[in-house]
């Protein structure tokens, strides 16, 4: 404990893992911390199953088959099959150390009815996007009925092509767009997309959070839009993708990578604390016996310093235990249903529904009501009412640098961004994937 | 992520099978995890070996009659140091080795530790081998060869003492954990599990299933 290091990180939460990963590639000495007996932080999955009981205070009335076959996440996302973050598992080889699944429905909530998101191209551009249960039939052709009419369609169908063949370097795929002047408004105006086929747009492929983009330039609509089309090419069925034992094993992954490059691992400290000098920079981190590490900086996560961030929300969170799938989405193992958000996967039997919104009201628990009612029974329900921070300063006067709380999104993009403008902050360099690169081959060899 | 492929035989014919397993490393600090690796795999050894290696995990394959195993061997980096392995660590593992070192009685009380730990989080299938490392030491022994044998025998574990400085058993360990794996189907020793999506570099244009390797 009483060494001196370059790095001290606080809390194993995924960014913290990605910045410590990072960091010690580039050759920094760094010691990561945690105030828990396990890694994640607030972006753990709890195992076994006894773990989630206790940390809501829950007492535990029925069994729910084997304990360790649950990994149940506190924070719900999943990964773009395109985005940065599976750029980054796969440029620095923390690919290897984890399999995944493909999420297999993806659905969105409209006038209390959920509809399934297209899951490729060609359900997109042929059938269309239909609603899972029976009634409003547009579309003669589809018994179900369609979310969408047949012109509304081909406007849509116009609309993704334009997306798909839009770079921003190169005007000619503009059409007469300036990608940075004329806002998503129009540009959903210029192909006459009426306003249902505008909402799902933004949510349940741009997967925004709120209308807000709607008066921001095209090219972020667009470029999410191509985000979400590469990402469904990716990988065939899904644009999404999730660990195969939850979202836990990430941090643990880039742990690793931190490790096999000379970081030091300590779990377990409770009483782990920053520790200032009279000018207010950081001299060190002081754990519970009073031993101390000394060290240039500490990247940590809101919650080891508080008096250094400020809340700039809320985010509610309830976990669902239930016996049966959702309703109304085939049975699909896995599904994702955009209300703005939430998720499920299968456990054994079980299924696991989390369902999160940000909150805009002082009765949290029943803004997440229109999700928790599509799940029929639940048996077991924990709901969460999370902080969200921000830290109040660039943390350069104190060499303490603070990463943002996870925020309401369904996908890792924002978090990527906060590690990304992090490690710039600390370093005063551009994150670059491709430094480990070259490090990570193994060597194989056959002995006969 | 080139020369990954199984073991390439001449003239393309692939004869029998390959199996893949994981197997990952156990035991204090400095009892010869790294040593006991690099001395299988590269055929190496350095006495003043480093704390840590800079690799992800190695590969070696070992040839039995038809089959070819090939394992993929996970060490520690050093998280067991301050008891804290992460439990991506364990997941997966078809076989362990559990190493102690034979000069020193406390990295055995350790070893037992590993083993219960293993019993608790692994597989139940899970083949475990322990090895008394540093053999070569004998006049320092600290740790009866008897003792450690009937421990082993207790807990149905492979037993070998093993010197990484001179080779001594050190494929031969790896070798009767080939022979007591399961080798059914391709390697992924007969599990309930679905079957994972491995992520790498190349587009998978809407192949079926993905691209597991």
């Amino acid at each position: 404990m009483d060494e001196k290091y370059d790095v001290i990180v606080l809390g194993t939460g995924l960014k913290e893992c990605i910045l410590s990963g990072m960091l010690s590639v580039d050759g920094k000495k760094v010691l990561h911390m945690d105030r828990n007996k396990y890694y994640g932080g607030e972006s753990a999955s709890l195992t076994p199953l006894q773990d989630v009981f206790d940390k809501f205070q829950k007492k535990k009335t029925q069994e729910y088959g084997r304990e360790r076959d649950w990994n149940v996440d506190l924070i719900p996302k999943f990964l773009m099959a395109n985005g940065q973050l599976v750029k980054l598992l796969i440029h620095t080889g923390v690919t290897r150390y984890l399999e995944f699944k493909s999420v297999e429905g993806s659905y969105v909530y409209k006038d209390k009815k959920i509809y399934k998101v297209p899951a490729d191209e060609k359900e997109a551009l042929s059938t269309c996007v239909y609603c899972i249960l029976p009634g409003i039939s547009i579309c003669a052709r589809d018994k179900y009925g369609a979310l969408m009419g047949i012109f509304e369609k081909r406007r849509f169908r116009n609309f993704l092509q334009f997306a798909q063949d839009f770079d921003e370097s190169d005007p000619k795929t503009w059409k007469d767009l300036d990608p940075n002047k004329s806002t998503a408004k129009e540009l959903y105006e210029k192909f006459g997309l009426d306003a249902n086929t505008q909402d799902f747009t933004g949510h349940a492929l741009g997967l925004y959070l709120n209308d807000e983009y709607m008066k921001g330039p095209c090219k972020f609509l667009l470029q999410r839009c191509k985000l979400y089309s590469d990402s469904l090419a990716r990988y065939g069925k899904s644009p999404y993708l999730y660990p195969l034992y939850g979202l836990g094993e990430l941090p643990q992954g880039f742990a690793r990578l931190s490790a096999i490059y000379g970081g030091t691992y300590m779990l377990d400290k409770p009483g782990a604390q920053i520790v200032y000098d009279e000018q207010g920079k950081v001299i060190g981190v002081k754990d519970e016996t009073g031993a101390m590490a000394t060290c240039d900086a500490v990247v940590c996560d809101p919650s080891y310093a508080v008096e250094k961030c400020k809340k700039v929300g809320q985010v509610v969170r309830a976990i669902c235990i239930m016996n049966h799938p959702v309703p109304n989405t085939k049975d699909a193992q896995s599904v994702q249903i955009i209300i703005p958000q939430n998720q499920v996967n299968r456990k054994d039997g079980y299924y696991l529904a989390i369902v999160s919104t940000t909150v805009e009201t002082s009765n949290p628990e029943a803004e997440l009501q229109p999700g928790l009612g599509l799940l029929g029974d639940v048996l077991e329900k924990f709901v969460s009412v999370s902080d969200l921070y921000e830290p109040v300063d660039d943390g350069k006067e104190s060499k303490v640098f603070i990463t943002r709380s996870y925020d309401a999104t369904t996908h890792f993009e924002t978090t990527c961004d906060d590690v990304v403008r992090t490690y710039k902050r600390i370093t005063d360099r551009d994150f670059d994937f491709s430094r480990v690169k070259h490090n990570t081959d193994d060597s194989g060899q056959t002995q006969e | 992520m080139a020369g990954r492929g199984g073991a390439q035989r001449p003239n393309g014919a692939t004869q029998g099978k390959i199996c893949q397993f994981k197997l990952v490393l156990l035991g204090e600090s400095a009892v010869g995890k790294s040593s006991l690796v690099l001395r299988f795999v590269k055929g190496q050894f350095h006495e003043y070996q480093e704390s840590t290696i800079g690799a992800a995990f190695l590969t070696q394959t070992v040839c039995l009659d038809d089959t070819t195993v090939k394992f993929e061997i996970w060490d520690t980096a050093g998280q067991e140091r301050y008891h804290s392995l992460a439990p991506m660590y364990y997941r997966g593992a078809q076989a362990a080795i559990v190493v102690y070192d034979i000069t020193n009685q406390d990295t055995f009380g350790r070893a037992k530790t590993w083993v219960k730990e293993l019993q608790r989080q692994a597989s139940p299938n899970i083949v475990i081998a322990l090895a008394g490392n540093k053999a070569d030491l004998s006049n320092k022994r600290m740790v009866e060869y008897e003792e450690a044998q009937a421990y082993a025998e207790e807990n149905s574990l492979l037993f070998m003492e093993t010197s990484a400085k001179t080779a001594m058993n050190v494929n031969d360990i790896f070798l009767a954990i080939a022979k007591k794996l399961p080798k059914n189907e391709g390697g992924q020793s007969g599990q309930q599990r679905p079957p994972g999506l491995r992520l790498n570099n190349e587009q998978n244009q809407q192949s079926e299933g993905g691209c597991c390797k």
